[in-house]
């Protein structure tokens, strides 16, 4: 299908400069995207950034973690200078512990039954919706998927979240992580179906330095770039994208 | 005699880099350390102006303890991509440190967000202390991409660079070849003292 120029109200931007000129101007609203990367490549980072931003212009954002306590990843946040401790206070942007809203509901936090995805399911939507959240990030899709016990469920899990996702007028991002330096966008290999874009982050070994690298894969409905840069990523400026040097890669 | 020195040396620099975007000095290590003096001495003449070091050289505390008067200078901001690798790690009001060479991309990074913050109407200029550090760190390849970047990019925001090259034995193809992208040119010669 041919990309046509979207309106500006019609892409969500990330509020990360290049990343946004890479796209374009931003994400297609209500878009799901995966963003894929090995430990340490700055997943959480550059989503958690996409929600600040987004909530210093008046856009209301959920974050769903799995693999870390809140109080671990609001102690990280602290240090970069992007972080306002007030957007959490005032509730623009809203923090959620998935293991905690699973324990509330009774639910076995280690593996889920299908009733207990299904549940899942419907309280991160009921969430969604009451919040009016105009952003969401659930970290990560990998984690959660692992609380399922066999393929087909993790298979029906994924396409449900897919549908229900689509339903929402929000922009969702996805992480997805995969072993280190491998060129693949999930572990279940089924996740990157249900998304409408993929950001791919990685590594380039540099005489033994790793550089971080990010590459858009693909976004549908957006004229984007494909070339990889650099990642860097600093607590003065968050995360940005910087022209790669590719001699010898 | 090593005032007079620092003083031709600061007159040519200044005026090559009137008339030109990018100058690259070529010089033997016997007077690398004149020359560095004679472009501070040229950067605290002129607080009026933006000034970006880049050093690959020595560490700020080193370059800092020779030439004490340079803390004091308000207009340089410095990067220095080599006091982590050798493990000094005392922050410094000024100096932003990358963890290594290698790191080129966060390099021009740091140049560009710098320059950004700086009042359009105001003289720009990067010093990048030095190419043959660079080529010592990494492949040469990547120095010269590396280079022919920062190279455009200050062109495009008409900021001038300085680039020192200091002559060692074996890597004459790799300067001259990078020191060639420069506008001008100014080998600096034992005999010239």
């Amino acid at each position: 299908m041919p990309e046509t120029q979207l309106k500006e109200d019609e892409l969500c931007e990330t509020g990360i400069e290049k990343l946004d000129e890479m796209l374009g101007g931003g994400i297609p609203t209500g878009s799901t995207v995966l963003v894929v990367g090995s430990s340490g490549t700055g997943k959480t980072t550059l989503c958690m950034q996409y929600l600040i931003n987004g909530a210093k212009k008046g856009e209301r954002g959920v974050f769903f973690t799995i693999t870390e306590p809140l109080f671990k990843l609001t102690k990280n946040l602290d240090s970069f200078s992007f972080y306002d401790k007030k957007l959490v206070e005032s509730g623009m942007v809203n923090l959620i512990d998935l293991r905690i809203i699973s324990e509330r509901l009774g639910l076995d936090t280690e593996k889920y039954t299908v009733e207990d995805a299904n549940a899942l399911l419907d309280i991160l939507r009921d969430i969604a919706e009451e919040l009016n959240v105009k952003r969401l990030v659930i970290d990560s899709i990998t984690a959660l998927c692992y609380r399922l016990q066999t393929p087909e469920m993790i298979r029906d899990f994924i396409f449900k979240l897919g549908s229900s996702l689509a339903s929402m007028s929000c922009t969702t991002l996805l992480t997805s992580e995969i072993p280190p330096c491998k060129f693949q966008y999930s572990q279940y290999g089924i996740e990157e179906f249900i998304s409408d874009g993929i950001l791919f982050l990685g590594d380039v070994e540099r005489k033994g330095d790793l550089i971080r690298t990010f590459q858009i894969v693909k976004m549908r409905g957006a004229s984007h770039d494909r070339t990889k840069t650099a990642m860097l990523i600093s607590t003065k400026n968050g995360v940005e994208l910087e022209t790669l040097l590719r001699s010898r890669e | 005699m090593a005032n007079i020195l620092i003083d031709s040396l600061m007159e040519r620099i200044s005026s090559a880099i009137d008339v030109n975007q990018s100058i690259g000095i070529l010089l033997p290590g016997s007077n690398y350390q004149e020359l560095i003096q004679a472009l501070f001495e040229r950067i605290k003449s002129k607080p009026d102006e933006a000034w970006i070091y880049v050093s690959v050289t020595k560490p700020f505390q080193n370059i800092s303890k020779q030439l004490p008067f340079i803390t004091e200078i308000k207009n340089i901001r410095f990067i220095d991509c080599i006091s982590r690798a050798a493990g000094i790690s005392k922050e410094t009001k000024n100096v932003i440190f990358i963890e290594s060479p290698t790191m080129l991309e966060k390099i021009g990074l740091e140049i560009m967000n710098i320059f950004k913050e700086v009042d359009p109407k105001t003289k720009k200029y990067l010093v990048i202390d030095s190419l043959t550090n660079l080529i010592i760190y990494n492949d040469p390849e990547i120095v010269t991409e590396f280079f022919n970047h920062i190279i455009n990019r200050t062109r495009a925001r008409d900021i001038n660079t300085i680039s020192l090259a200091i002559e060692e034995e074996g890597m004459e193809s790799y300067l001259n070849r990078l020191i060639f992208l420069n506008d001008k040119i100014l080998k600096i010669r034992d005999s010239f003292i």
